[in-house]
């Protein structure tokens, strides 16, 4: 009898310790989550993360989300806010006034300023005259389709006398911006939203969050890899949508960012013909190159700006750009399906 | 030590056999009972691969990827999205929004994608689907 109540003890001490164990695992495995909103930049943000439980990280989702709602609301050019002022009052003020604005407005403009003189003047800020001009005319052309017309070239070519980026004054130490054309308007839809996705993924880890994948509109960024510590995978997708194959190709992605302009998802057509919503500055039209460039980099806003510029340029002058700039890699898709990459550009086939 | 040895083994194996017995059959039992309740949960958890219809983040519907089917997904404000399941693959073919980004979206059929039209607010969201080999995509 003695030596079956040991053997009880013995188990008893095991059990304990394995529940115990399994226990203290559970409570610090992650778990993999995945949030979505639509309020911001107009287009899908999902967020996709690691958590002890769902209230962690649902928690985490909502400072993120008030977080890009803040930059929305900064950069947005259609409406104005209490409170705050942002670049339509800046737009509003052309010509009149210098606007007092928050940091994160001086620093974004900085970002386009730099951009703009890296490219060659192939992405640009200051465009906004033209580009509301083809935006009314998308617009009208989405809503009635057989009514579709193309801005006139003559109206094109007098608003892009008014792009001048040496018109839009900067006082970082007032932190305050002026534009001194009356006719000029800011457009930060080219770098606005890559830069804000900057931000956001800075201050995910500020508030803990190790692991994070965050992707406003295809405008993807990477806080760290996966739990498990292998990296993201993101897929490049196919500009054609009556394909069965959905992504080109799949780059692998740890603390970086991948962004991408294309012409197949916002565009109109008139006459049959496609109009996208990038505008080549030296044309003052859609450009015709390719279907779409990814850019890889580290800073997200940097990546935003250089896919649109090469979707602005010959693949020949951009890829001399992008071997010219550390650490950036970028792939076209031209209009017949054909990749080209830069040289450290991986690119991993679709199984 | 020989000695020991000896006289210890015998005697341990006289005395122990029935309470052995009687552990081992414990045992047995314990485990087939674990083993069958864990087949049972991950029975029951496995749910079959569904696409979730979602109108302004209300859930409005259930859909197996199994069955082919046309869901008209219609509001009372007049918009409408239609979306296919077809080949177990949910894909939206048609929307009374006017930019159709959603009918250009590719379809979808691994757990947590989803196809999503921002004018009508309306989102489909696939549930307990394979695993995506891909966590995002840039476009």
């Amino acid at each position: 009898m003695k030596k079956i109540y040991r053997v009880f003890i013995l188990a008893a001490v095991l059990t304990f310790c394995a529940g115990f164990a399994l226990l203290q695992y559970q409570g610090q495995r992650l778990e993999r989550y995945q949030a979505q909103f639509f309020d911001c930049f107009d287009t899908v943000t999902t967020i996709t993360g690691y958590a002890k439980s769902q209230e962690d990280f649902s928690q985490k989702v909502g400072l993120l989300q008030e977080k890009l709602m803040f930059y929305h609301k900064l950069y947005d050019i259609y409406h104005t806010y209490d409170g705050m002022n942002n670049i339509k009052n800046i737009n509003d003020a052309a010509g009149k006034e210098v606007v007092k604005v928050e940091p994160e407005i001086i620093e974004l403009l900085k970002l386009g300023r730099d951009m703009y003189e890296k490219t060659g003047g192939e992405v640009q800020i200051a465009y906004g005259s033209v580009l509301s001009l083809w935006h009314k005319y998308r617009q009208e052309g989405i809503e009635h389709p057989d009514q579709a017309e193309l801005p006139p070239q003559e109206e094109l070519n007098r608003r892009a006398k008014h792009t001048n980026m040496e018109k839009m004054i900067l006082d970082e130490k007032a932190s305050t911006v002026y534009l001194s054309d009356k006719e000029m308007s800011l457009d930060v839809g080219s770098i606005g939203k890559g830069y804000a996705v900057s931000r956001l993924a800075e201050y995910a880890r500020e508030i803990g969050m190790e692991h994070v994948l965050i992707s406003v509109g295809g405008n993807v960024c990477a806080v760290g890899g996966k739990a498990d510590g292998t990296p993201w995978n993101v897929g490049v997708e196919n500009p054609d949508s009556n394909s069965s194959q959905p992504y080109m190709c799949s780059v692998e992605l740890e603390n970086q960012s991948i962004v991408t302009s294309g012409d197949y998802q916002r565009y109109y057509e008139v006459e049959h013909v496609r109009y996208c919503h990038i505008i080549d500055p030296d044309t003052n039209m859609p450009p015709d190159y390719f279907s779409s460039v990814s850019v890889q980099t580290k800073d997200s806003g940097q990546a935003d700006a250089l896919s649109t510029a090469l979707f602005n340029m010959e693949y020949k002058v951009g890829l001399s750009l992008v071997e010219r700039l550390p650490d950036v890699e970028a792939m076209w898709i031209g209009k017949d399906g054909k990749i080209r990459c830069s040289s450290g550009f991986k690119c991993n086939e679709k199984k | 030590m020989e000695r020991m040895e000896k006289s210890a083994v015998p005697a341990d194996l006289n005395v122990m056999k029935k309470n052995d017995l009687r552990l081992i059959a414990a045992l047995v039992i314990l485990a087939a009972a674990a083993f069958g309740g864990v087949m049972l949960y991950a029975r029951l958890s496995t749910k079959e691969p569904e696409a979730v219809v979602y109108l302004e983040g209300e859930e409005k519907g259930r859909y197996p990827l199994s069955e082919n089917i046309t869901i008209e997904i219609r509001q009372e404000n007049g918009n409408c999205n239609i979306l296919q399941i077809k080949d177990g693959k949910a894909d939206m073919i048609e929307a009374s929004c006017p930019d159709k980004v959603c009918v250009r979206q590719h379809p979808v059929s691994r757990q947590g994608e989803s196809l999503v039209c921002l004018p009508n607010q309306a989102v489909v969201e696939i549930q307990n689907g394979q695993e995506a080999e891909i966590d995002t995509s840039t476009n």
